[in-house]
């Protein structure tokens, strides 16, 4: 068995407990291991990053990817606008997205003569969060003075005619002429978007108003939600000003390359069947755990804390088949599942509980800026440190969150209760260790043998159906991979 | 239901009088007067809009030394009533409409019925979005034009520009057009049928 690998370090933010008091971690435990991906599937894509060549393989990877993009729409004095996403930087790090970003800066600068090239950085619900990070990864100097912004869904917008009525943008996405998509293929919010249309879906996310996210998240339905982000960039104004799209492409274990094209939906053809394969495998294997504490460990908010590259809130649903939109109509964690909880329980039958496996959760370092009662109050939680408990109940999306969490004086004290309430010894670590999954031996143990069967498994039977179910043909999306 | 604990602040001195704070205010808390701005603390639901979007940092969120519930009963009205108003709309009474204060859509209808005409004052009276303030505009708005209005985005505002397509609305060729995308468009039609239709609180 290996050591923990070294999680992703607390980080100072307005979203989260401050880092002085984040004073053990999970995978300090004596009893604690670690699994790389490939310890678990022979087919885990070879990975560009982390790797001893640093940052400059992004930046090859990324200048070999534009070269088979066109730039000539781009006139020397028009403006571009290069539009960013908040999940992107807490990949690996974020290095390797921010220094996607830099690169896209200085190509197009070099191939088009175009000087005023312009971040727009679009984020979920923590409206300072990609503000926080234009400053750590010095966007707002590369990019130059006022020329890197982070955008919030409350920003002033802009109507968007779509073939099913008028949908709301954020002004300053497309207040340029051009605008080039730079975004990642890391499946995250498999719950929300079932991986349909995941490359599109910026544009009715983090590029919408208010009213577009309601619509997805309140009036499209679980699946068909996925349509307000096509159907926005499939529109007469965004498609007078998309150039091309550049992405990270992610594998659960890091990075994998970049894929940039000017046709977005082949691109997303290409990423949905990658994303499938890739996380397909783990998210499945993760679903076959029979019971554990989930430690959350990871300077970002609860949903988003992630083990071996798969999100605690798939994680939450794992013993659904998120991938399975057919039969998965409502996966066991969204927001309509959420909200099809009545006051004596589910609205309706057939609606999946909270991944019965996971019988405790400790919240040793996670942030709010998510709502994250439903979280709390389907799992037994126990939040570490009175500090970080204020923290959740000052977020004014978390205000009832502690009023389903106990308080543990310290990460020593929360284990140890888990340990006895949960009576189990399987313990997944939700830390970010990149690579893998910091967890304890017990569960690595039933992890290992259970890994080539779900490999087969999703080969043969899954990854076909996930596929036809997308309508992509893996031959055709393969064929469309250039160079 | 929301529970107020918070107040939002202005600190003057940092003020650099954008208007941002608001435009982006979802109650109308926040007026300018002498191009600074000020907070009506009976208005302000502390959702943190304000803190958020100022450019100056200017606006902090302080803990009220009283905290205050915000909520409509709807045991005073006739059940019959709010329940037409939410199906009509769209919506189970007892479905959860904001993901951050667990408001349902019958605390709504049932402030609707009781005067609240906009969602500037449907937030004030049940805390529908006060907390992230994005993901509840358009249950607010579906539920006022159940009831027979329509009502005008603040002047100069960033709060709300509009209602948006729901499922039902999508056009039949459209649905034809992306039958082999996954979008599954009749099977969640079928799904929020079920929901409405339901018996169940």
């Amino acid at each position: 068995m290996r050591s923990p690998m070294i999680p992703a370090p607390a980080r100072l933010s307005q979203y989260g407990v401050a880092p002085q008091f984040v004073t053990k971690r999970a995978a300090e435990y004596p009893e604690m291991t670690s699994l790389m991906l490939s310890d678990l599937f022979d087919d885990t894509p070879t990975l560009i990053y982390p790797s001893e060549k640093g940052l400059l393989v992004i930046r090859d990877a990324t200048r070999k990817a534009l070269e088979r993009v066109d730039m000539s729409m781009i006139k020397p004095h028009q403006s571009v606008n290069i539009c960013a996403s908040h999940h992107g930087f807490t990949m690996a790090g974020g290095h390797p997205y921010a220094e996607m970003l830099k690169t896209l800066h200085d190509v197009i600068a070099e191939r088009t003569g175009c000087k005023n090239i312009r971040l727009r950085a679009g984020v979920g619900l923590r409206f300072r969060e990609t503000e926080e990070y234009i400053k750590r990864f010095e966007l707002d100097t590369y990019f130059g003075p006022h020329k890197a912004k982070g955008v919030a869904p409350i920003d002033e917008g802009i109507a968007i005619q779509t073939e099913i009525g008028t949908l709301y943008g954020i002004k300053a996405i497309y207040d340029a002429d051009w605008i080039v998509h730079a975004h990642n293929s890391d499946v995250r919010e498999v719950h929300f978007h079932r991986q349909v249309d995941r490359a599109v879906k910026p544009f009715g996310m983090s590029y919408a108003r208010i009213e577009t996210r309601s619509t997805y998240h309140q009036n499209l339905g679980p699946r068909g939600a996925n349509f307000t982000a096509r159907c926005i960039f499939a529109s007469d104004f965004v498609q007078s000003k998309f150039a091309f799209a550049s992405f990270l492409d992610m594998s659960p274990a890091g990075v994998v390359g970049v894929d940039a094209d000017n046709d977005l939906f082949a691109l997303n053809d290409r990423l949905t069947m990658k994303g499938c394969q890739y996380y397909g495998k783990i998210m499945t294997l993760l679903g076959e755990i029979d019971e554990c504490i989930a430690v959350l460990d990871f300077p970002c908010p609860v949903p988003y804390v992630f083990a071996a590259g798969v999100i605690y809130a798939n994680f939450v649903g794992a013993n659904t088949d998120l991938f399975d939109i057919e039969n998965t109509a409502l996966p066991a964690y969204t927001w309509y599942t959420e909200a099809f909880y009545g006051k004596d329980g589910p609205l309706i039958s057939g609606i999946a509980p909270v991944n019965p496996a996971i019988r405790m959760c400790v919240h040793n370092y996670a942030w709010g800026g998510y709502p994250s009662v439903f979280f709390a109050e389907h799992i037994p939680t126990i939040v570490v440190g009175a500090q970080q408990a204020d923290s959740m109940s000052r977020d004014s999306q978390n205000v009832q969150y502690m009023q389903h969490a106990l308080v543990a004086e310290n990460t020593d004290a929360a284990m140890r209760f888990a340990y006895k309430a949960a009576k189990t010894d399987k313990v997944i670590i939700f830390d970010g260790a990149v690579g893998g999954v910091n967890l304890s031996r017990s569960l690595a143990e039933l992890l290992v043998a259970r890994a080539p069967a779900i490999s087969r498994k999703v080969d043969e039977v899954l990854l076909p159906k996930w596929l036809h179910q997308r309508g992509i043909d893996p031959v055709a999306a393969l064929g469309l991979v250039a160079g | 239901m929301k529970l107020v604990a918070f107040l939002a602040t202005v600190d003057p001195n940092n003020c650099a009088g954008c208007r941002i704070c608001s435009k982006v205010c979802p109650t109308l808390a926040i007026t300018m007067v002498d191009k600074k701005p000020v907070v009506d603390s009976e208005r302000c639901v502390a959702c943190g809009n304000c803190e958020q979007r100022c450019e100056s940092r200017a606006i902090t969120l302080e803990k009220l030394e009283q905290t205050h519930v915000i909520t409509v009963t709807v045991d005073d009205l006739p059940r019959e009533q709010v329940d037409a108003l939410c199906i009509l709309a769209g919506f189970h009474p007892s479905q959860i409409l904001c993901y951050c204060s667990a408001t349902r859509a019958e605390e709504v209808a049932a402030a609707i019925i009781k005067g609240a005409h906009s969602p500037e004052e449907i937030t004030l009276r049940t805390g529908l979005r006060s907390g992230c303030s994005v993901e509840c505009i358009q249950p607010a708005l579906r539920l006022l034009q159940a009831y027979g209005i329509t009502p005008t985005p603040p002047t100069g505002g960033w709060q709300w520009y509009g209602l948006t397509p729901t499922l039902k609305e999508i056009p039949e060729a459209v649905k034809t057009k992306y039958q082999n995308h996954g979008f599954c468009f009749e099977e969640d039609l079928k799904l929020f049928e079920s929901i409405v239709s339901s018996k169940r609180r």
